[in-house]
């Protein structure tokens, strides 16, 4: 997409709450927002909110209370209004099984408002991006699991909607299949469309996103550009080590707020076999969900406080 | 207007694909098990009247079966088309859409509507060549035959739209949809007539769209054109049923 307007609100969000009928609390007063041409991660724990709350901005869930608007339009008040603005990959959709990979992204084309010509020319664009161009006759029943997960990303995109949002578009695609996708979607991110996506995968929510947001609880509980998040982290620089005397090590890490004090570890310990490297998204995410890494990661700098 | 018509087009031809790769158990319920219930009764009939049995009896028969055919179609099929989609996550994807929840039901309903048209015409020509001579009162005949089983198929597939929007998991509406789909034929007086049934039982035959079916339909195939207090109660359920129906398929969850 081309002349979007960076500081134009594609999304935003304010004081969000959803209690399910069951007393669930999914989200807890959320607020929001995303400019124009921005892609933003969602990240957090299973369970964490972030589909309720992806749900909520696609319209597919009625917030018990508070206000979405996509590009202006109130989306609790007018969803399908919305919905012209927005392509959406839910996480858990099925796809019909009987039409070709052609007629179902035509068929879906035509949904969002294309002729038939239009329809047929992006539904071919897009089975050339996702790679799928040998499956074009195929039925899609009779695609593997991650090339259904690439079809549903493909539904999204058709009609060039100014809005994507992506619940978890990766999960179940083998690391190539992956790649690809994060290509394709890179390109549309660096044309300008909104993204907003939740991911398991912190290499993808790095790779693809201008800006992280962690939800926990329903709430969200960080919100910033990777560096704005890592300046926030106390502890800039891990230790990876291993640990035995001799024997088979046993993997730890150790957290400094200086390279000097990681250094210093090593020596003081006489480390023969670890890695020094800057704080990665994967320590801020357990720092900021509140939950330690495998490998008894310790924040060395808390310790000795 | 165009772009609501362009949706129910497409909802229609997605489910015509379902049904050109899965015309097997299609033609099984519009066709081989209706003709199989028509051999049944027909066989008992015989075996009563020791000998062959008039064509009053037979056009009854066939009357019995077409609906048979229709409830078959448009509950047992088109219910677990429904389901499949609603619990499959394929109804999650029309709800990204900007797509009406009503382009959807049309869209279903015209795809009923075409499987109850191949089942009745083939019903039709299956007891042609079976021996029964129906009294179809020619171009009105047709027609009042074509509108009968319009109402029908909108009456029972409202039941299916309600079963499918309301069960809370696949196997609880399978098993609904199943059981209703035969059931409501052999629990009204389709076969046969209420006075057979013990007194209790005969209330329920009132209340289920297949006893209004079979009365119409057996008048059509025998050339009695009285048939619109049966198109009365059957557009008063369909009414009703379809509305339920609306109602309750939303795209939003609450």
């Amino acid at each position: 997409m081309t002349g979007t307007h960076k500081n134009e609100l594609a999304v935003s969000v304010r004081n969000l709450f959803k209690r399910y009928k069951n007393g669930t609390q999914a989200t807890c007063g959320i607020d929001f927002e995303v400019r124009q041409g921005e892609a933003v991660a969602i990240l957090g724990p299973n369970g964490a909110g972030k589909t309720s709350f992806l749900r909520q901005l696609t319209t597919e869930l009625k917030p018990t209370s508070g206000s979405v608007n996509i590009f202006g339009v109130d989306a609790v008040k007018n969803p399908n209004k919305a919905k012209t603005r927005m392509g959406v990959t839910p996480q858990e959709a099925g796809v019909f099984e009987t039409l070709t990979v052609c007629e179902h992204l035509e068929l879906f084309g035509k949904f969002k408002g294309l002729d038939k010509t239009f329809a047929r020319i992006q539904a071919t664009e897009i089975i050339k991006n996702l790679e799928l161009e040998n499956e074009t006759k195929q039925k899609v029943g009779e695609l593997s699991g991650g090339q259904k997960r690439r079809i549903l990303i493909g539904l999204a995109l058709l009609g060039k909607p100014p809005l994507l949002i992506l619940d978890e578009p990766t999960t179940g695609l083998d690391p190539i299949s992956r790649r690809a996708v994060w290509r394709l979607l890179k390109r549309i991110i660096d044309g300008g469309t909104t993204v907003v996506l939740s991911t398991h995968y912190l290499e993808e929510a790095e790779f693809l996103s201008d800006r992280i947001a962690f939800i926990k609880s329903g709430k969200i509980i960080a919100d910033g550009t990777l560096q704005e998040l890592r300046a926030g982290f106390p502890n800039k620089y891990r230790v990876n080590y291993l640990n035995g005397g001799g024997q088979i090590g046993i993997p730890h890490t150790e957290f400094f707020s200086d390279f000097a004090s990681a250094q210093d570890f090593i020596k003081t310990n006489e480390i023969d076999e670890y890695q020094l490297a800057t704080s990665s998204l994967e320590d801020v995410y357990f720092s900021v969900v509140g939950e330690r890494s495998e490998g008894g990661a310790t924040d060395r700098n808390a310790v000795e406080q | 207007m165009r772009k609501r018509l362009s949706d129910i087009y497409c909802v229609f031809q997605i489910h015509l694909a379902r049904l050109r790769r899965e015309t097997g158990p299609f033609l099984l319920a519009a066709i081989v098990f209706p003709v199989g219930m028509y051999l049944f009764a027909s066989g008992i009939a015989q075996q009563n009247l020791a000998g062959s049995i008039p064509n009053e009896y037979k056009v009854h028969f066939l009357a019995a079966s077409l609906v048979f055919s229709l409830s078959l179609t448009a509950i047992s099929w088109l219910g677990y088309l429904l389901l499949e989609n609603r619990f499959t996550g394929r109804l999650k994807l029309f709800a990204t859409l900007p797509l009406a929840p009503s382009s959807y039901i049309f869209g279903v309903l015209i795809f009923a509507l075409m499987q109850g048209a191949i089942g009745t015409v083939s019903m039709i020509i299956a007891a042609r060549l079976l021996g029964v001579e129906t009294h179809i009162d020619g171009f009105s005949g047709v027609l009042q035959l074509t509108l009968t089983v319009f109402i029908a198929l909108l009456s029972l597939c409202g039941t299916s739209v309600i079963i499918a929007a309301r069960v809370r998991s696949f196997s609880e509406g399978s098993l609904y949809t199943d059981a209703l789909g035969a059931g409501i034929v052999l629990l009204a007086p389709v076969y046969y007539s209420s006075e057979t049934l013990p007194f209790f039982i005969r209330w329920i035959g009132y209340v289920l769209p297949t006893t209004y079916i079979a009365g119409a339909v057996n008048k059509i195939l025998a050339g009695n054109p009285f048939i619109g207090g049966e198109l009365l109660v059957l557009s008063a359920m369909a009414a009703i049923t379809l509305a339920g129906g609306f109602s309750l398929m939303n795209w939003r969850e609450e």
